[in-house]
């Protein structure tokens, strides 16, 4: 019983940074402006947890300021897509690249290390117990004992279900995607709905990021995301614009990861078992592209040959 | 009017239309190095040292005298190769993010056969372990773009995700079967030294892999540019149903696009271990495939300038190790850099529309 305990409740908190990732992409799916840089933001989310959380000496400003930065670097981004017309593929990629360097930029000249940074002074998300339920097996281990950010981001599922079919901002950046005209005609702003959609994105992307730095380990290390805002992409384009789904997909997800945790070495090797999110959805993808009638979500490349 | 005239008279106004084009594109790229210019300075600053004499240190680094410049040039080859493909790919609207793991795979099929094979006659052997390398990246690729022709996976997605694949099954490839027992774990054994370009220059680093690299450049330029082939795998990226409505197989151009842009991140990656590393370990491509995607981007996926940039870039890089060697700013400025060109260079004509809106509301021109 204990290997299933162990086995869900590290599901649990595998899905978390990947399905926060997953409901911002989801807006900006949403607006056509699907966000292939979803893993830089999350980076930076993951290195800003670390250093305000350092500098303050608790979680709660560390959480709620890195929500605020992603909240503007979503509006410049926002800005940047939507104004300034830079293709959102292209402004995504330089993003991730900017992830990757920006992050180890700052380590090395804000606290001149390399590789990790961690510190006494930073305090982890602490877990939250359940009474009662954290005690029964199994359901315990889903249930009970995980950070705030967890039940968040489950919350914002139903949240964003019920937004679905109850809400007008929904149908509007629904509409701004799908006929600009009709929603401008209608008296709406395209425009906004696109920038709030990246800021919506940028906003839970850091705390994704945080989870990943706070939640478990209070340290930060370079590239730490490795690819998890790749696969919360995937479960973006899998779920097809769908909440239900989207969660049900970062779940799979969430527990391919926590399977690779929990197998011993001598049966599965790590490194095979790293590699299992990202199998799961190659073959995700695969099976989806084969089977769907339907056109999947394209993620808008831009066409380059133009002048 | 005669019709000779006439004729002159067209063929002026050509270039001259021609030459405003030359001038505005001029003018484009200028811009962005401005732009980074200024960022650059800025981010120098803020570490708190004088810029300008901190960057002139920096580019005598990279260009300071010949030795140097070869150094700079031995890093910049693997680059080179790796951007070419994935302009190539993009060309033909093939979006191959998947340009790290090829490199990987192609460093670790050279790494097994300059290993295992010979030792041979070293050309004979710097053949058999490049075209290894290719062989590797061009079967990732070429599989992912069948994918993507004849499933209609999305490739994006798909070469994104075989990164990580490629990259951790290398990981485990090295920490079992090809680990160097002497050494620590996560790297091979060296490869004989008949796989191995030989230097050019004494302790430079600047192999004979250089004559590859610029052979490489010139086909893939004749191959996108004036081939066949090239015609219609452009055809292809720029309007599929186009290309397929005159006859064009736009399957079999996007498999081959794939396959050929996978097999020059092979070549990349096998540059890695027989012109510089000699062997594999688990970091050796350092994201030069991203380095490569960012360039191809910039470039606008067209040879010619996607070679520009990788000058540029490879001087940048060279220069902000340079950099670090006399302050505190990290290397990774180039990179951060590099990011900040791309956005800049695709956001310019966005801004000169914002800012001739906004002239036009507070400053109206009459008559406009």
């Amino acid at each position: 019983m204990d290997f299933f305990d162990a086995f869900f409740a590290s599901g649990m908190r595998f899905t978390t940074p990947i399905l926060l990732a997953a409901l911002g992409g989801l807006l900006t799916a949403w607006t056509r402006d699907l966000n292939v840089g979803l893993e830089g933001a999350m980076i930076f989310g993951a290195f800003f947890g670390v250093a305000i959380g350092s500098a303050t000496g608790a979680w709660l400003p560390a959480v709620i300021l890195t929500l605020l930065m992603g909240a503007f670097f979503g509006l410049v981004f926002g800005f940047i897509v939507a104004v300034l017309k830079v293709n959102v593929f292209v402004a995504g990629i330089a993003l991730n690249v900017l992830g990757a360097g920006g992050t180890v930029y700052l380590l090395r000249s804000l606290y001149g290390v390399k590789g990790t940074l961690s510190s006494d002074t930073v305090e982890s998300i602490p877990k939250i117990d359940i009474p009662i339920i954290g005690d029964i097996p199994i359901i315990g281990g889903i249930f009970s004992g995980h950070t705030v950010l967890t039940y968040l981001c489950w919350f914002l599922v139903i949240l964003t279900g019920l937004a679905v079919r109850h809400s007008v901002i929904v149908r509007r950046l629904k509409a701004s995607g799908e006929y600009p005209e009709a929603l401008s005609t209608a008296g709406g702003s395209v425009l906004s709905m696109r920038i709030f959609a990246q800021v919506w994105c940028f906003s839970l992307c850091a705390l994704a990021g945080v989870q990943l730095s706070l939640g478990q380990l209070s340290l930060f290390t370079e590239g730490m995301t490795s690819g998890l805002g790749f696969v919360a992409l995937a479960a973006v384009i899998f779920s097809r614009g769908r909440v239900v789904w989207l969660a049900a997909i970062s779940l799979v997800f969430g527990m391919a990861n926590a399977a690779a945790i929990v197998i011993p070495q001598d049966i599965l090797p790590p490194q095979f078992a790293q590699m299992m999110p990202y199998v799961v959805a190659l073959v995700g993808l695969i099976v989806l592209a084969k089977t769907s009638k339907e056109a999947a979500i394209r993620i808008s490349t831009p066409v380059l040959d133009q002048r | 009017m005669t019709i000779q005239s006439e004729a002159k008279n067209q063929s002026k106004i050509a270039k001259r239309i021609t030459s405003k084009l030359t001038a505005k594109k001029l003018f484009a790229s200028l811009f962005t190095l401005v732009i980074g210019l200024i960022i650059t300075i800025v981010l120098i600053q803020l570490q708190g040292y004088q810029a300008i004499p901190t960057m002139i240190e920096g580019l005598k680094y990279s260009l300071g005298d010949p030795t140097q410049i070869a150094r700079t040039l031995a890093w910049g080859l693997p680059l080179c190769v790796a951007s070419l493909g994935v302009a190539l790919a993009f060309r033909s609207g093939m979006f191959n993010l998947g340009a790290e793991g090829q490199i990987y795979a192609g460093a670790l099929a050279t790494a097994v056969a300059g290993i295992y094979i010979g030792p041979l006659f070293p050309g004979v052997h710097i053949a058999i372990v490049t075209l290894a390398g290719a062989a590797a990246g061009a079967l990732i690729a070429a599989g992912l773009g069948w994918l993507r022709a004849v499933w209609g996976v999305d490739e994006v997605l798909s070469t994104l995700l075989s990164n990580y694949i490629v990259i951790l099954f290398g990981a485990y490839l090295v920490t079992n079967q090809l680990r160097d027992p002497s050494r620590q774990s996560g790297t091979t054994r060296t490869v004989q030294d008949s796989s191995m370009f030989n230097e050019i220059m004494p302790k430079t680093g600047l192999t004979s892999a250089i004559y590859v690299v610029v052979a490489l450049a010139l086909a893939v330029w004749w191959l996108s540019e004036r081939s066949v082939i090239g015609y219609r795998w452009r055809m292809t990226g720029e309007s599929p149903s186009f290309a397929a409505a005159v006859g064009i197989n736009v399957k079999s151009a996007r498999i081959s696009s794939m396959a050929v842009s996978g097999a020059l991140a092979g070549i990349a990656g096998s540059l890695l271990v027989s012109a510089s590393q000699g062997r594999y370990w688990t970091e050796i491509g350092s994201g030069i495939g991203w380095d490569a995607v960012l360039i191809a981007l910039i470039g606008r996926a067209r040879i010619l300038p996607t070679l520009g940039w990788v000058a540029i870039y490879t001087v940048m890089r060279s220069s902000a190790r340079g950099i670090e060697q006399v302050s505190a700013v990290p290397a990774e400025l180039s990179l951060v850099l590099i990011a900040a060109i791309i956005v800049i260079a695709a956001a310019r004509p966005g801004v000169f529309t914002q800012v001739d809106q906004l002239r036009q509301r507070y400053f109206p021109r009459k008559g406009a």
